[in-house]
């Protein structure tokens, strides 16, 4: 039998002060909580971010407000017009809800094949959108070009907003307010998400292109939306591609010939796992993946 | 306040701070050492156990979401002192190298086994995308979890 001394082995930030987590029942008694915390607390959804904390040398809050038990959040809900997504629901929940809808493939790929099977079972849509620190989070460029809205609650009611805007407030989020749903228009379109991590699977994408076309009759494209994530510290819309597809036919090789005369528009990051030019310098070939793998579809 | 776990079918109390890594709690306070704080990080799989019969990194699960739960570890997978089929699959293929990954790959593939029988080869790699072996190339464990599956 091994003994050792308490938590020898965990990294000293992890046990600095002790954190005490409150499991809350219902949306009401979260918001109760997280208002009484103030700075002091934030929401813990799946906590695939929060408990690697430590290993970002980042401290933990001193007060956490679970939110995985809350039935409200933990739903989708397929309307005619509208996806409602709970900010608590998995990226396996997600996945698995939008397997039979072909215009959500974009974010069944980005829900379905990120991390691993068993964060997929953990790590939240809400998690996922609400950290600034993450740049390589799948679902935000997927729900930039599916256009969501999000649904953000406090104590003194809800209010809805686009991903964009959401994605420039949310490093200044109240502490006292929580990401509920995510509202996604349902329309006829072909998605597509392509994703390059170094290994074939289990790494952080280098760079992500997600895509989203309408075709009239005569295959010429109506409406594009391409958003790029984890080239840059934040997802974003490419709108200098989008327009130049207007008009055309749909076809994976111009797509990608026109991505690499845009591309220059991207500042890339460094990172361990790639350098910043090596993220812009693939976003061609992911723009002919995602073209090609949508036209399949 | 006290924490309830329910580690391997026995009723266990823990005073551990709430945020602590259920793999800490199992290992330093219940001295099962089986499942293993490698990267922390959620990408080795070393640390796996199920809760509530699904595999989860212990090393992301924070003691008070592990309240109430049932928690199985690598230790509590052979009954009677026998090995359960995955085990003995792995034993019998000759499968293990270090050993350092084993606790985890045993726990998923137990969850595998019980889950998906008709598994193919290509679902067993994308179940264990979560699981890290540096020394074996992953071909012998598949061969094993192809075995187990064959044996009924
Ligand atoms: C090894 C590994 C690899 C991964 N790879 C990928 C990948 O390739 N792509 C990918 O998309 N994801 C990946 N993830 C998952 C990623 O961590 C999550 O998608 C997400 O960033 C965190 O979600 P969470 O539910 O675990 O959030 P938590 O860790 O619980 O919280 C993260 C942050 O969001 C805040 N927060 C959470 N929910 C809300 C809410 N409803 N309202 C307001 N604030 C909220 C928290 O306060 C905290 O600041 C990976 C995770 C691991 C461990
Ligand atoms: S130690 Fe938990 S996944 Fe590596
Ligand atoms: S046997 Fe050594 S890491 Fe898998």
């Amino acid at each position: 039998m091994i003994t050792g001394s308490s938590v020898q082995s965990t990294p000293a930030e992890a046990h600095n002060a002790a954190s005490s987590i409150y499991v809350a029942p219902s949306l009401a008694s979260a918001l109760d909580a997280l208002s009484e915390c103030g700075a002091a607390g934030a929401v813990f959804a799946g906590g695939t971010w929060i408990m690697r904390s430590p290993i970002r040398h980042e401290p933990l809050r001193a007060r956490y407000v679970a939110i995985g038990r809350i039935a409200e959040l933990g739903a989708v809900r397929i309307g005619t017009d509208v996806v409602e997504i709970g900010a608590a629901v998995t990226h396996a929940a997600l996945a698995a809800a939008l397997a039979d809808l072909p215009e959500f493939d974009v974010l069944a790929a980005a829900a379905g094949r990120s991390a691993n099977p068993a964060i997929r079972a953990m790590a939240t849509i809400g998690g996922n959108l609400a950290t600034p620190g993450f740049a390589a989070a799948d679902c935000v460029p997927a729900l930039l070009c599916l256009e969501a809205e999000i649904e953000v609650a406090g104590r003194d009611g809800r209010e809805r907003m686009k991903l964009e805007h959401f994605l420039k407030i949310r490093s200044t989020l109240a502490p006292d307010r929580l990401v509920t749903q995510v509202v996604v228009p349902r329309s006829e379109r072909k998605t597509a998400h392509a994703r390059l991590p170094l290994r074939k699977a289990g790494d952080y994408p280098v760079a992500i292109v997600s895509l989203s076309v309408s075709v009239d009759a005569a295959g010429q494209v109506q409406a594009a939306r391409i958003a790029v994530g984890s080239v840059e510290p934040v997802a974003r819309r490419w709108e200098r591609l989008e327009t130049a597809l207007i008009g055309r036919s749909l076809d994976a090789e111009e797509a990608a010939r026109t991505a690499a005369e845009l591309a220059d528009e991207f500042v890339g990051r460094d990172g361990i796992d790639a350098p910043a030019w090596y993220r812009v310098s693939v976003l061609p070939g992911l723009v002919r993946r995602a073209a090609a793998t949508a036209l399949g579809a | 306040m006290a924490l309830s776990l329910t580690v391997n079918g026995d009723r266990l109390a823990s005073t551990a701070d709430p945020a602590t890594p259920l793999v800490d709690i199992l290992r330093e306070e219940l001295h099962l050492t089986g499942a293993k704080p490698v990267c922390r990080e959620g990408f080795c799989g070393a640390c796996m156990v199920l809760i509530d019969g699904k595999p989860t990194p212990s090393c992301l699960t924070p003691a008070a979401l592990a309240d109430g739960c049932e928690i199985q570890t690598v230790e509590g997978l052979a009954t009677h002192g026998q090995l359960n089929r995955i085990q003995a699959a792995l034993d019998a293929s000759d499968a293990v190298q270090c050993g350092m990954c084993f606790p985890g790959m045993v726990v998923s593939l137990t969850h595998l086994l019980t889950t998906r029988p008709d598994a193919t080869r290509e679902d067993i790699r994308a179940a264990l995308t979560g699981n890290i072996c540096r020394c074996t190339g992953y071909e012998r464990i598949i061969d094993a979890t192809l075995l187990a599956l064959a044996t009924k």
